[in-house]
């Protein structure tokens, strides 16, 4: 009796067993196909940059010969359409000044909004809830006619008065985050005789690293990532005054696809590695400035 | 008797005097200098002993009277007729050329006389907190006090008025970079600003509401497409911005949670693979997967190789006479493209952040859920969903309102490729797969038709708005009865 019932119990156990060795499977099925499809379109993007065929491959997913001159043409012989070296200092030129100014804008008016008090503070961060509501498009091209009245498109003094400019409006992250700081140390600090500018610059920045990490990181990249400003502002249709993404795009017009497709990708694998790495390094403060701002509600 | 004017004004309600009140009985019962203060700002720092800040003042006003006087008021006078003279050459008896005449640019006018008037705005207040601020330093002289000197002043603006210093830049920036600008645009809006009236070569002037009526398909005979396809792409807008930010938010919760299932192994791997593709920029990404999905490209020839193009000509998708599936290039294959693509795109953001705010779901309370005996979807819809939903309520509507904006994934994604074949949509610039900012864009780029951009651009505004007050209403409420 006892054994029958052993036995039993061992039997299923094991068929339990092997149940959930077949439900672990087709899990770790799904996710896999899953996983795949998200990268076909990275894979195909890598493998074509090693193409020995210039333009797109229409018959096989990965080419059928493969050679390192994509590379080595994007970075070492420009032509008239290519000129990546260029775009790339170009890219970096603003996207340094871009990443100085947002920045601080950006922290001025996330610690204002949430650690200063004072009779304005509700008006002005309504307001600025507003403003974002208008579309972000129509705002540019409003800016593109007074630049073009100031003689400020196809220059980066301009490019980067655009992408800065305004940045202040992003305060909402980096307000969340400083509204974990908790109010006691700036009262402690307060009382051991600080300024409010030494409280600022000496207590609550130093404890805010993933959001200034963030924020530094994000400016920097916009840049990199914006197509729609760069391309109207930087309208002249000389290839050396284009940023990446500008020169990126021009490949892909009808008439230079053909020859130019396997040095879009290799160019394409170029930025994204920066990128990449900047995106591993704030993937972390990503999730923590998203929710501890959202917290808030 | 002096002490008793020198008070703060004093209001019947017992709150702090507002800015208003404060200006006009500082202006009433100030002392000489306070009240000339109001005109030239420097005199009266000047007669209460802060000789820097008054130098500092009237270079202010200075500099805001120069803009005035050269351009500001000249062009606020033409700002009724946005301009008279048309551009022409006209002979010069003195040089024996044809030179251009005096013309009136109507763009011009436009932009000094906005600008104009925002700087008459701020020195207005600028000058009515002058007057407070000198009534207030002839109190504490008259209390027998003594006035700040400058290093004090910049002392007071690194402490009680450090907003003051942090936000004076930013704020101009977003002033001259958003606000004008947008100001202008609401103003383009109601002028007829296009091909034809194009300055500095010619006029343009206004027109009144007519541009909303041609929008809304009354008038002439092009408004008659321009409500059409006006109706047509506001559809489609409303559409995508449900799905995109729908299917987003639940293909980011489940992809977390099923990669957080203590039941996966490695899950930073899973979660690894899905980022990678966030590391790539969207442009590079998007053309990319544009060409992918192209008529002739790689996924249509492995579509036909694998029998599916056959397939879909069995069963009537697909028109016996198309050799391939036109993924991107026809209405309805089209917007279904544009929202799975899409799906690829947003779903690794939204992953990542579901899967820090499920994190913080206390521990116990799904423990205690579980003793309970509540099976795993009835811990999703019960306790899961409803904390996802309180914390990311707010975000949800901002994702709503960012994607009726998202110009990136539709215009990297058809431009150059999509061609509607609709007449009445191709004479207003619009096609099928336009969102309305994309349109407006498309809009500026190939007909210049800069008026009408301009009332698509406050229509999208105006739907942000309402949608997002009456969510934030919404969600507050719900949280007041929860709490």
């Amino acid at each position: 009796m006892t054994q029958t019932m052993s036995i039993d119990i061992k039997k299923e156990l094991r068929k339990g067993k092997i149940n959930r060795g077949i439900r672990s499977t087709i899990r770790h099925l799904i996710l896999l196909v899953l996983a795949a499809v998200w990268l076909v379109p990275i894979v195909w993007l890598v493998a074509t940059s090693f193409s020995g065929y210039r333009g797109i491959n229409f018959t096989t997913f990965f080419p059928e010969s493969y050679t390192l001159d994509n590379y080595t043409n994007v970075l070492f012989h420009p032509d008239s359409v290519a000129q990546f070296p260029q775009w790339f200092v170009n890219t970096l030129v603003v996207a340094i000044f871009n990443c100085i100014i947002s920045t601080c804008f950006v922290l001025m008016v996330a610690y204002a909004f949430s650690c200063c008090r004072f009779k304005s503070r509700r008006l002005l961060q309504n307001l600025s809830v507003t403003v974002n509501l208008f579309p972000g498009v129509l705002a540019m091209i409003a800016v593109y006619f007074v630049l073009r009245y100031l003689d400020l498109t196809n220059s980066y003094a301009g490019l980067i008065m655009v992408y800065a400019g305004s940045s202040g409006l992003g305060y909402l992250i980096c307000k969340g985050f400083f509204d974990t700081v908790p109010a006691s140390l700036r009262e402690a600090a307060k009382l051991d005789g600080a300024s409010e500018a030494r409280i600022f610059l000496q207590v609550v920045i130093p404890m805010s690293r993933p959001i200034l990490v963030y924020t530094i990181i994000n400016s920097f990249m916009m840049p990199w990532t914006d197509f729609v400003m760069a391309k109207m502002i930087l309208n002249s249709g000389v290839s050396s005054d284009w940023t990446v993404a500008i020169g990126l795009y021009n490949m892909l017009s009808r008439t230079l696809v053909n020859n130019y497709f396997a040095l879009f990708c290799a160019g394409g694998v170029l930025v994204s590695i920066p990128i990449s790495v900047l995106f591993v390094i704030m993937q972390k403060f990503y999730v923590e400035g998203i929710t501890s701002g959202a917290d808030k509600g | 008797m002096a002490e008793m004017v020198l008070q703060q004004p004093l209001r019947a309600d017992g709150k702090e005097p507002n800015f208003l009140q404060k200006f006009g009985y500082g202006f009433v019962h100030g002392d000489i200098f306070t009240k000339l203060s109001f005109l030239i700002w420097g005199l009266g720092y000047i007669g209460h002993g802060q000789l820097i800040k008054a130098i500092l003042v009237t270079l202010v006003q200075g500099l805001g009277l120069y803009y005035l006087g050269v351009a500001g008021i000249p062009n606020l006078m033409k700002f009724g007729t946005l301009g008279t003279v048309q551009m022409e050459m006209v002979f010069n008896p003195v040089t024996f050329k044809n030179e251009v005449n005096d013309y009136d640019n109507s763009f011009a006018i436009l932009l000094l006389s906005i600008i104009a008037m925002v700087v008459i705005v701020a020195m207005l207040a600028a000058a009515m907190a002058v007057v407070a601020s000198n009534y207030h330093l002839q109190m504490i002289r008259k209390a027998g006090g003594k006035t700040n000197s400058f290093a004090q002043d910049v002392r007071v603006y690194l402490n009680e008025k450090f907003y003051i210093t942090l936000l004076t830049l930013p704020v101009l920036g977003v002033v001259v970079f958003t606000i004008v600008p947008l100001f202008i645009l609401i103003a383009v809006a109601f002028t007829n600003y296009d091909q034809q009236h194009m300055p500095p070569n010619s006029l343009f002037t206004w027109v009144g509401l007519a541009n909303f009526f041609t929008l809304f398909g009354g008038g002439q005979s092009l408004s008659l497409t321009f409500g059409y396809a006006f109706g047509k792409v506001l559809v489609w807008t409303l559409v995508w911005a449900f799905f995109a930010t729908f299917t987003n938010f639940f293909g980011g919760v489940f992809l977390a949670m099923f990669i957080n299932d203590k039941k996966t192994k490695f899950p930073k791997l899973w979660r690894t693979l899905f980022v990678i593709t966030i590391a790539v920029p969207q442009f590079v990404t998007l053309l990319l997967v544009r060409n992918f999905f192209g008529d002739n490209g790689i996924f249509n020839t492995m579509m036909s190789q694998i029998g599916v193009t056959d397939l879909l000509h069995n069963i009537g998708l697909l028109s016996p006479n198309m050799d391939y599936i036109p993924f991107l290039t026809s209405n309805g294959w089209a917007q279904v493209m544009i929202i799975l693509i899409n799906i690829w795109v947003g779903v690794p953001y939204q992953m990542l952040i579901a899967t820090g705010v499920l994190m913080n779901i206390p521990g116990d309370m799904l423990e205690a859920a579980r003793i309970d005996g509540a099976n795993p979807v009835q811990m999703f819809f019960r306790i899961k969903l409803p904390y996802l939903l309180s914390v990311q309520g707010p975000s949800l509507v901002t994702d709503f309102v960012k994607n009726i904006n998202n110009f990136n994934v539709i215009y990297l994604l058809t431009q150059d490729v999509y061609v509607t074949a609709d007449q009445a949509m191709a004479s207003s610039s619009a096609k099928e797969v336009d969102l309305l900012v994309t349109w407006l864009f498309r809009l500026t780029q190939e007909q210049y038709n800069y008026k009408m951009a301009a009332v698509i651009g406050i229509m999208v505004f105006i739907i942000c708005a309402v949608f997002t007050v009456v969510c934030f209403r919404f969600i507050n409420k719900k949280e007041a009865t929860f709490s």
